[in-house]
C-alpha cells in the first residue's frame, strides 16, 4: 500500500509538469497560427476596420501572448478555464455540457472493441493458425482499415435511411421531454450507430492483441503442464491461457482511450454528436484558444487519471512493478 | 448576409431565374392554411450571437428572422421590392438628409410591453449605427432619430444619403430590438443576445448546444390569425451529408441554405414526398469572383487579367461545379438584380488561343517546360464550390501556361492571408450582392481601405477614376441618375477587370411536400415564416 | 534465401507481399502510364466506370480520369505513409536513446515531454497543426509524425536502458568514446529492431490519418490521395458509389497489406533471433 502511494505521489507530480508542457505548448502553438479568433469570427459577418479593433480589444486579443498566457495560467491555478470566446460562456460549463456525451461514446465503444475483440481474440487464438483464426484476423483488420467516416455514412444510410432501425445522428431525440430509464434507452438507441463506427475500427487491435497474447502462452510450461494434466482443451483455453493473455491489453486501455478521443472528432461529427471531438475541431477552426486549452486539459487529465488507476492497479496486483523505474 | 458558415460544407445553389423548370413550391393557393404543427429544420451552424441588429448575417437571421423583426421585408411584388413589417410606410426627404417611417399599430414584444418609436431610435442610434457590422457602414451618417409621436421616427442624416439605399438596406440591416431590454448594461453583454427578445410570429425557447435550437408561437403576434406553426426547431447537423439524410429518414421537413449538396439534387428530387426549391433565395445572390494581386508584376499588366478572364470557360464552371444551378456573371452586379443591372458591358469569351496571344503579347512567353510564370491561388474554405472551382482554375491556368499552386486555408488562414497579410496572387471569393451596390460591391474594387477588412479590395488595385464614380454615385441623390452611374460602374470593372467576375448562384431549399408557403419572398429563409404551415 | 522462404511460409505474408509489391508498381508506374497532371480535365464529368475502354474506372464531378487519380494517388498515399513513419522512427529512436543513455534529468525531461505528446489524442494534434500551419503535404507528413513518435522513442528507451549495461558499452567507455558516439554508434543500432518493429502500425496508421484529414477539408489539394478522393467522393456516395468505393477498396487493401507484410517481417526476424 505505502508503494502505491509513493508511486501515486510521484506520479502527480510528474503529471503536474506533463499538463504543464501540453498548455503551453497548445497555447504556442495557436499562437503561431494564422488569422485569430476574429479572424475566424468576421468570416460571417464581415466588417470595417473599426469592428475589427473594437472587437480585438473585446476579446483581449490586443493584448502580447505572453500577458495572456500569464493571465491564462493565473486563472488555471484557481481552477478557472475562462470564457470561451465562441460561445459566450464559461469553457467549464461548455465542457461539462459535452463531457458526458464523449465518455459515453468512448466508453462504450471501448467496451464493445474491448469486450468483442478479446471474446474473438480468444475464439481465435483457441487454434492458432486455423482458418477461423485467419478469418477473423484478416476481416478485423480489413474493418480497421476502413476510414471511420466512410463506415459511419455507410452505416447511416444502410441502418437510418434505408431500414430506418435507428435514428441517423444526434445524442437523444430533441425536446422530447423523456425521463428516467425511457429516456436511458432512446439515448442508447442513438448511440448503436456511432458506437459500432467507432467500435468496430478498434476491433482489430484487442482481436490481434488477445491472439497473439494467446500464441505466446500456449508455449508455456505452465500450459504444457495443464495439458500433460489432461484438462479439456476448453478449460485450458479460458482459465490459463486466455487469462494470462488479458493482462496487455488493460494496459492497452488506457494507452487507447486517449487516441478514441481523436478518433471521435470524425464520427461526433458524421453523426451530429454534441461532443468534446467536435467541440475541438470547432475550437480550432473558430481559433479559440482558451477553449481547445480547455479540452486537451480534460483530455489530458482524463489519461492521467486513467493512467493512474492501471499503475496503481499493477502495482497492488504485482509487487515487483513498485517504484520502480518501469512505469517512466 | 454573408454567413458564410451558414454553408461552409454545403454550396450552393442556383438563382432560381434560370432554373424556373425545376420543381417549384407549391402554393397552397386554394386550401386554408391549418394550424399547428411542428416543422423541423436542418442547421448547420450555430451562430454565437443571435442578435439580427449586432450581427447581419444570414446564420443569425436564419434562426432569430422569427423572433426579431425588421422594419421591411423583401418581396417578389411589393412597391419597390419590400413588404410592410414594423414600418408601414417610409417616405425620403428630397434633401436626402431624413427619412420618415411609420410604424405598425399595436405590435407587442414578447414579454407584453409595447412597440414603440422609441424603440426604432434605441435601436439605430445604439445599434445599427455602432456595432452592427453592416449598419456601421450604411448608417455612417446618421446623427438623431427623431419620435415626434409613438408611431413615428425621423432619421437625421449630417450628409445627403440616397433613399434608394436605405430601402434597399431596410430588409438585413434593420431590425429592431427592445429597449427596455438593452439600455442597461453593455449591449454586447446583454443576455438577450442569445436568447432574443422581439416582436416577430416566434419566441424563442430554448437552445441546447450542440443539438437544437426550440421556438414557440407568439400567440399575441400582430399579423392575423398568424404564426399557424406551434414550433420550429432547427436541429444542429455538423455534416454535410447529414441534412439528406434527415430528409429521407423523415426526421426533418426542411433543410435549407443548401444543406443538400448539389451532387444529391438530383437524386433527391425523386424521393417521394421530397421537393426541390430553387425560388426563395433571389435576395441573397452571391459572386463567384476571382481576386486578383495587383501587386504582382504580371498581374498589373490588364493584358495578363484579360488573358486569364478569356481561359475560364464560364458554362463549364457553371454545368460542373454549379450542376447547373448558377448563372455565368458579365460584371459585379448580379443579372437577377432588377435595379441595376446593364449587359451593356465588355465580355470574356472561352478563348484559349486568344488567351495565350494576350500572354505573348504582354511579354511573358512559354519556357521549355510550357510555362509562363507561377502564382499562388487561394480559394476560400467556405463553401465546397469556390474549392472545387479552385480546382477548375488551376487546370484552366495550366492550359495558358501558368502554373498555379493551391493554397488550401481552412477560414480563419483564408481571410487573414488574403484580406491582411495579401499573400495571395489570386484567389477566389464569393462576395455577397446585397441589393444595392454601395452596401457591399464597390468596396471590392475601391482604393484606400485599410489592411484586414474582409471582403473588400485588399489586392492593392487603384483607378482613380473608378474610385470618383464610386464616390459620386454614393451621394447622387436622384434614383436614375444614381442607377445610370452604377451603369458606369459596371462597364468600367468589366473593362479594367480589377477581379474577374464568373458566376452568381444561390441557395436551394429541399422540403418534404406536406410543407407549403416557403419560398413566397425573395429572402424566405431568413424572413419570419409567419404564413407557414403543414399540411396534414 | 532461407530468411526469404521463411516470411513466405504464410499466406498472410505472401498476400501482404503481394499487394505491396502490387502498390509499388502501381506507384512507379504512374508518371509512365499516365504522364501529366492526373487532376487534368479528361473527358465528360461522371462517366461511369467500365464505359468508355479510355477512361476505364470511370471521372468524377470535374470529368478527372479515375484510373490515373488511382495510380498516382498510389504514390502519395505510399510517400505520406512512408515518409510519417520514417520521420517518426528517427524521432522516436533519437529520443528514447538520448533519454536512455543520458539518465537522470535529461531522461525525466524528455520523457515528461513524450508524455506530454501521449496525453494529447494524436489525431486532434494532427488536425490542429494541418489547420494552423495549413495543409501540404510535407506538413500532413509532420503532423501524424508528431502524433506517432511517442511509441518508438519508449520501446526505443526501453531497449537502451537494457542494452547500455553491456560489456561491449562498458568497453567503448574504457576506450574514451564520447558518450553520444556510444549512444548512437554502438547503442541506437543495437535498439532500433524492435523499433522498427512498429513501423507497419504507423504506416498504415498514416494512410489512415491522411484520409481522415482529407475528409476535414484539410488535405492538398494539389496532390491526389485516396483519401482525398474518397472525402471528395462521399458527397456523391449515394448518386456516384464508385468514387468513394475505388479508391476505398485501394485504401483498405493497401492497410492491410502494410500490417500483413508487417507482421511477416516480424515473425521471420524473431524466428532469426531464436535461431541466433
Amino acid at each position: 500500500m505505502t508503494r502505491a502511494l509513493t508511486l501515486l505521489r510521484r506520479r502527480l507530480v510528474g503529471s503536474i509538469f506533463v499538463l504543464l508542457i501540453v498548455v503551453i505548448g497548445t497555447f504556442l502553438l495557436l499562437e503561431a497560427a494564422p488569422g485569430d479568433a476574429v479572424d475566424a469570427y468576421i468570416v460571417s459577418t464581415g466588417g470595417d476596420a473599426g469592428m475589427i479593433e473594437l472587437l480585438r480589444h473585446r476579446w483581449g486579443l490586443d493584448q502580447t501572448e505572453l500577458t495572456r498566457l500569464a493571465n491564462y495560467l493565473w486563472a488555471l491555478l484557481h481552477l478557472d478555464l475562462g470564457q470561451s470566446v465562441t460561445f459566450s460562456r464559461p469553457i467549464r460549463d461548455v465542457i461539462l455540457e459535452r463531457l458526458p456525451n464523449t465518455l459515453l461514446l468512448m466508453g462504450s465503444a471501448t467496451v464493445l472493441s474491448f469486450g468483442l475483440g478479446s471474446a474473438l481474440g480468444i475464439y481465435a487464438g483457441a487454434r492458432p493458425g486455423g482458418f477461423r483464426d485467419r478469418l477473423l484476423s484478416i476481416g478485423s483488420l480489413a474493418l480497421h482499415a476502413v476510414p471511420g467516416f466512410w463506415l459511419g455514412l455507410v452505416l447511416i444510410i444502410v441502418f437510418a435511411v434505408d431500414l430506418r432501425w435507428l435514428p441517423i445522428g444526434g445524442i437523444e431525440t430533441l425536446v422530447s421531454a423523456k425521463t428516467g430509464l425511457e429516456r436511458a434507452a432512446d439515448i442508447a438507441r442513438h448511440l448503436v450507430l456511432p458506437v459500432s463506427a467507432l467500435g468496430f475500427i478498434y476491433l482489430a487491435l484487442y482481436l490481434r492483441m488477445m491472439r497473439a497474447g494467446m500464441a505466446e502462452v500456449w508455449r508455456q510450461d505452465f500450459v504444457l503442464a495443464a495439458r500433460a494434466k489432461g484438462l479439456s482443451r476448453r478449460r485450458i483455453v479460458l482459465h490459463h491461457v486466455a487469462r494470462n493473455a488479458l493482462l496487455p491489453l488493460v494496459t492497452m486501455l488506457g494507452l487507447q482511450s486517449v487516441q478514441m478521443l481523436g478518433g471521435s472528432v470524425v464520427i461526433e461529427s458524421v453523426f451530429s454528436v454534441p461532443g468534446l471531438g467536435r467541440l475541438a475541431q470547432e475550437a480550432v477552426a473558430a481559433r479559440d484558444t482558451p477553449l481547445l486549452l480547455g479540452i486537451i486539459l480534460t483530455s489530458a487529465v482524463l489519461v492521467v487519471v486513467i493512467n493512474l488507476l492501471v499503475d496503481i492497479a499493477y502495482a497492488l496486483l504485482d509487487p515487483r512493478v513498485g517504484a520502480s523505474e518501469a512505469g517512466a | 448576409m454573408s454567413d458564410f458558415r451558414i454553408s461552409r460544407r454545403t454550396m450552393l445553389a442556383g438563382s432560381a431565374l434560370l432554373l424556373a423548370s425545376t420543381a417549384m413550391p407549391t402554393i397552397g393557393w386554394a386550401q386554408t392554411p391549418k394550424k399547428g404543427g411542428r416543422l423541423d429544420v436542418a442547421a448547420d451552424s450555430e451562430p454565437r450571437n443571435l442578435n439580427p441588429a449586432i450581427v447581419a448575417s444570414n446564420g443569425v437571421f436564419f434562426i432569430s428572422s422569427k423572433i426579431v423583426e425588421t422594419l421591411a421585408e423583401a418581396s417578389f411584388d411589393g412597391k419597390d421590392g419590400l413588404d410592410p413589417r414594423l414600418a408601414v410606410n417610409w417616405e425620403g426627404a428630397t434633401d436626402g438628409l431624413s427619412v420618415t417611417f411609420k410604424l405598425r399599430e399595436g405590435v407587442k414584444w414578447h414579454d407584453g410591453k409595447p412597440f414603440t418609436s422609441a424603440d426604432v431610435a434605441f435601436s439605430a442610434l445604439q445599434i445599427w449605427k455602432p456595432l452592427q457590422n453592416l449598419g456601421r457602414t450604411v448608417f455612417k451618417d446618421l446623427e438623431a432619430v427623431d419620435t415626434p409621436d409613438e408611431l413615428t421616427a425621423v432619421f437625421k442624416f449630417t450628409k445627403p444619403t440616397p433613399f434608394q439605399l436605405i430601402r434597399n438596406a431596410l430588409p438585413a440591416l434593420s431590425s429592431v430590438v427592445p429597449k427596455h431590454v438593452y439600455e442597461t448594461g453593455k449591449i454586447e453583454d446583454n443576455p438577450a443576445n442569445n436568447a432574443p427578445v422581439g416582436t416577430g410570429p416566434f419566441k424563442f425557447a430554448d437552445y441546447k448546444p450542440g443539438q437544437y435550437y426550440r421556438l414557440e408561437k407568439n400567440a399575441d403576434y400582430w399579423g392575423k390569425d398568424q404564426p399557424y406553426l406551434d414550433e420550429i426547431v432547427y436541429q444542429v447537423l455538423p455534416d454535410r451529408t447529414s441534412a439528406a439524410s434527415a430528409l429521407e429518414a423523415e426526421e426533418i421537413q426542411l433543410a435549407a441554405f443548401s444543406a443538400v449538396p448539389l451532387a444529391d439534387l438530383d437524386r433527391i428530387s425523386k424521393v417521394p414526398g421530397l421537393k426541390v426549391i430553387t425560388k426563395g433565395y433571389e435576395g441573397l445572390t452571391y459572386q463567384l469572383v476571382v481576386e486578383i494581386n495587383h501587386r504582382r508584376k504580371e498581374l498589373a499588366d490588364l493584358k495578363v487579367r484579360q488573358a486569364i478572364a478569356h481561359a475560364i470557360d464560364k458554362d463549364f464552371v457553371v454545368k460542373r461545379v454549379f450542376l447547373g444551378y448558377a448563372a455565368t456573371a458579365t460584371g459585379p452586379v448580379p443579372k437577377n438584380d432588377p435595379q441595376f443591372y446593364t449587359a451593356d458591358v465588355p465580355t470574356y469569351a472561352f478563348d484559349v488561343a486568344r488567351a495565350n496571344a494576350l500572354l505573348d503579347e504582354a511579354g511573358y512567353k512559354k519556357n521549355d517546360d510550357g510555362k509562363r510564370f507561377s502564382l499562388r491561388l487561394l480559394p476560400a474554405p467556405y463553401f465546397n464550390e469556390t474549392k472545387q472551382f479552385g480546382d477548375y482554375l488551376r487546370q484552366a491556368l495550366a492550359a495558358i501556361g501558368i502554373d498555379a499552386q493551391l493554397v488550401n486555408n481552412d477560414s480563419a488562414a483564408h481571410i487573414k492571408a488574403v484580406y491582411t497579410d495579401h499573400a495571395f496572387d489570386l484567389a477566389v471569393g464569393p462576395p455577397v450582392f446585397r441589393g444595392d451596390p454601395a452596401i457591399s460591391t464597390t468596396i471590392l474594387m475601391q482604393s484606400g481601405i485599410p489592411d484586414g477588412v474582409p471582403f473588400s479590395n485588399q489586392g492593392g488595385y487603384k483607378n482613380d477614376d473608378l474610385d470618383a464614380l464610386i464616390a459620386k454615385a454614393s451621394e447622387t441623390l436622384d434614383t436614375a441618375a444614381r442607377t445610370e452611374l452604377y451603369k458606369q460602374f459596371q462597364k468600367k470593372v468589366a473593362e479594367d477587370l480589377p477581379l474577374i467576375n464568373i458566376a452568381e448562384w444561390s441557395f436551394i431549399s429541399v422540403a418534404r411536400d406536406t410543407v407549403r408557403n416557403i419560398a413566397d419572398n425573395p429572402r424566405w429563409a431568413v424572413s419570419s415564416w409567419a404564413d407557414t404551415w403543414i399540411e396534414g | 534465401m532461407n530468411l526469404l522462404r521463411r516470411f513466405l511460409r504464410t499466406p498472410e505474408a505472401i498476400a501482404g507481399a503481394v499487394i505491396l509489391a502490387a502498390l509499388f508498381a502501381m506507384a512507379l508506374a504512374a508518371s509512365l502510364l499516365f504522364p501529366g497532371d492526373p487532376q487534368a480535365i479528361a473527358g465528360t464529368a461522371l462517366l461511369l466506370p467500365f464505359q468508355d475502354w479510355s477512361l476505364p474506372l470511370g471521372t468524377d464531378r470535374l470529368g478527372r480520369d479515375v484510373l490515373a487519380e488511382l495510380f498516382h494517388g498510389a504514390r502519395t498515399s505510399l510517400a505520406v505513409g512512408l515518409a510519417a513513419a520514417a520521420a517518426a522512427l528517427a524521432v522516436g529512436a533519437i529520443v528514447g536513446t538520448l533519454a536512455g543513455f543520458a539518465g537522470g534529468l535529461a531522461d525525466e525531461v524528455l520523457m515528461r515531454i513524450t508524455d506530454a505528446f501521449q496525453t494529447v489524442p494524436s489525431f486532434l494534434l494532427a488536425l490542429a497543426f494541418v489547420s494552423i500551419v495549413g495543409p501540404s503535404l510535407g506538413v500532413v507528413v509532420a503532423a501524424i509524425a508528431l502524433g506517432a513518435w511517442t511509441g518508438p522513442a519508449r520501446v526505443a528507451r526501453a531497449e537502451v536502458l537494457s542494452i547500455r549495461e553491456r560489456d561491449f558499452v562498458a568497453g567503448a567507455r574504457v576506450i574514451g568514446m564520447h558518450p553520444l558516439e556510444i549512444a548512437f554508434r554502438e547503442v541506437l543500432p543495437n535498439a532500433l529492431p524492435p523499433v522498427l518493429a512498429l513501423s507497419s502500425v504507423i504506416v498504415a496508421a498514416a494512410i489512415l490519418t491522411e484520409a481522415a484529414l482529407s475528409f476535414l477539408g484539410l488535405g492538398d489539394p494539389n496532390r491526389v490521395t485516396w483519401g482525398g478522393m474518397i472525402a471528395e467522393g462521399r458527397a456523391m456516395l449515394r448518386t456516384a458509389p464508385f468514387l468513394s468505393i475505388i479508391p476505398g477498396v485501394a485504401l483498405v487493401l493497401t492497410v492491410l497489406g502494410v500490417y500483413l507484410a508487417g507482421e511477416g517481417v516480424v515473425e521471420t526476424t524473431a524466428a532469426m533471433r531464436g535461431l541466433s
